[in-house]
């Protein structure tokens, strides 16, 4: 059988993997800054199996948001029901994770180098020019500030770069204590998990290194996807599939219209 | 006017057309925006800032949504300082980033944080906010010597010798915000989360209220807890019902989905944006003849909030 054809054998969808791996980050009693998409379904899916007692935090103004429905964005008053307390962004992101409060932050990333080091900004086009997307937002308070990330991108060879086209939000710069020499307090990045693999830090160069690979993800397709060296255990384990009741509180309970979880 | 009963407290009242206030802004100056992606924005007022003319604006966000790519779309824009912004799923904010692509806006671009301290510091005002962001990013890097030079340093701690960055304070000439009600004096009341309204209108030489409704000063004080903004700050005071759509009013009613798309589609391209803005903004007399052309009474009703969703 090829690897596509298992995959497709398979009783989950990436994305569902993808979910349950990022749910499975977080502890019971966390504060989490997690943004639309995987990683909002990733904290919900751990609220609703080990972890309890996430709370939420989005950075409009808003602590444990408990959502009947997904919206377009964080400013979808969807994303807004049964919170427990509107503010500011000087409450949340300024007294809440500048404060050092924050214990797992979530980032989405155009780009991401061997570093951790991620792209929320802009892009080369073909023709050498500069394709500008939003801005990060409070994407580089995050990266600088909460105890740790997870930075979550899809796993392609443009996107796992050698170099980026502009360090938005930094991870561990370039390795070894630069962080720390940045004077940056936030832990950096934790994990990095994309559509192929779940990657970890080296605690001493600061470099990315595969923890897992998904079921039906060759070696070869891994390092091809990769725009720089990894090197890859050949004992590498596979990422664990979600269980058949992950995937079922998925699909009946928080994503039901398949918004985001189609996604990857 | 509907809604405004005698009380005996004497106010000043600020209350004034759309008209009057947008006259408040001139060329060059720089405008706070109070919304927040497709959230709350002050469309009623960008509107108007649009038809009257006005250009060569200054805007300041946290996170920018759809007033500034109006403004942008229109050509009224020379320099942004802003942290990020998008339309949500609906799309990006294709005008601000062209701008930015061509380089015909200078943009500071902060992190939202930076945006809120550099407020925050004007609110107080204390001369700058130190912030332990954006050290080692390439925002650091380009404001320093690009964008921003005079008005971002790295220094030492003092006390502890940590290393920080100083924000300079920032002092919008005007902030703008679409409120849920205020009194003719601008005691002004915001339901739902107020991300950088709070520090963006305290931090401003004027403030604009576009308000849902106009209420009597007696409805404000009995609930006064809810007040985010005392009306001694306030210069004027807009009625500007259903005036943040095609954005939403958490918890009066929802965007309209469809009109934003449109939005969108023509924002693709400087001549698509011009189209839309010849239609929907210099084509229309007021916000009263846009509600009506975007479906009247009726589209109204059809995006009423919930009234326990708030959606």
């Amino acid at each position: 059988m090829t690897a596509e054809a298992e995959t497709a054998a398979l009783p989950f969808t990436t994305s569902e993997l993808m979910v349950a791996a990022g749910s499975r980050e977080l502890r019971d009693g966390q504060l989490v800054f997690a943004g639309l998409g995987i990683p909002q379904l990733a904290a919900h899916l751990a609220q609703y199996t080990h972890a309890p007692h996430i709370r939420i935090l989005n950075e409009v103004g808003l602590v444990d948001p408990h959502l009947i429905e997904l919206g377009v964005g964080n400013a979808d008053p969807r994303h807004w029901y049964r919170a427990a307390s509107f503010s500011t962004f000087v409450d949340i992101v300024g007294m809440t994770l500048h404060r050092g409060l924050v214990d797992v932050g979530f980032l989405g990333a155009l780009e991401v180098d061997e570093y951790g080091n991620n792209n929320a900004s802009e892009v080369l086009r073909d023709d050498g020019g500069i394709r500008r997307f939003g801005g990060g937002g409070g994407a580089n308070d995050i990266a600088s500030l909460a105890r740790s990330t997870i930075i979550i991108t899809r796993h392609e060879r443009r996107k796992l770069v050698e170099r980026l086209v502009h360090n938005t939000s930094p991870g561990f710069l370039t390795g070894g204590d630069s962080r720390e020499r940045a004077g940056l307090r936030g832990g950096g990045p934790r994990r990095v998990l994309t559509d192929k693999a779940v990657f970890g830090f080296d605690a001493k160069t600061r470099r990315m290194k595969v923890l897992s690979v998904h079921p039906g993800v060759t070696h070869d397709e891994l390092r091809d996807a990769t725009g720089f060296e990894i090197d890859i255990p050949a004992n590498c384990p596979l990422t664990p599939p979600p269980s058949e009741e992950e995937v079922r509180l998925i699909r009946e309970e928080l994503d039901p219209k398949g918004m985001y979880v189609s996604a990857f | 006017m509907p809604g405004q009963h005698p009380s005996s407290i004497p106010l000043v009242s600020k209350v004034k057309t759309v008209a009057e206030a947008g006259a408040l802004v001139h060329d060059g100056d720089h405008v706070a925006l109070g919304g927040f992606a497709c959230a709350r924005n002050s469309v009623a007022f960008t509107h108007e800032l649009i038809r009257q003319g006005r250009r060569d604006l200054t805007l300041s966000a946290a996170v920018l949504g759809l007033d500034a790519d109006l403004l942008v779309g229109a050509g009224r824009v020379r320099r942004l300082i802003y942290g990020g912004g998008s339309l949500d799923r609906f799309g990006a904010i294709q005008c601000v980033n062209r701008a930015y692509e061509q380089g015909t806006i200078v943009a500071e671009y902060y992190s939202s944080l930076a945006v809120c301290m550099r407020y925050l510091a004007g609110a107080l005002g204390v001369p700058f906010m130190p912030i332990k962001s954006l050290l080692g990013s390439d925002l650091l890097t380009r404001l320093e010597q690009e964008t921003a030079a005079d008005n971002i340093r790295e220094i030492d701690d003092p006390f502890t010798g940590e290393h920080v960055v100083l924000l300079r304070a920032l002092l919008p000439d005007v902030a703008v915000v679409q409120v849920h009600m205020a009194d003719e004096e601008g005691n002004a009341r915001i339901l739902g989360p107020r991300w950088d309204n709070d520090e963006a209108v305290k931090a401003a030489r004027q403030v604009i209220v576009l308000a849902e409704e106009i209420v009597s000063t007696d409805v404000i004080r009995q609930q006064p807890e809810m007040t985010f903004v005392a009306g001694f700050r306030v210069n004027a005071v807009v009625q500007a019902p259903y005036g943040a759509l095609p954005t939403s009013m958490y918890p009066y009613y929802d965007h309209d989905e469809d009109h934003l798309r449109l939005w969108v589609s023509h924002a693709r391209s400087d001549k698509g944006a011009a189209e839309y803005i010849d239609e929907w903004v210099m084509g229309c007399r007021d916000h009263f003849e846009y509600l009506e052309r975007v479906g009247g009474f009726e589209r109204l009703q059809e995006i009423k909030a919930d009234s326990l969703l708030g959606y």
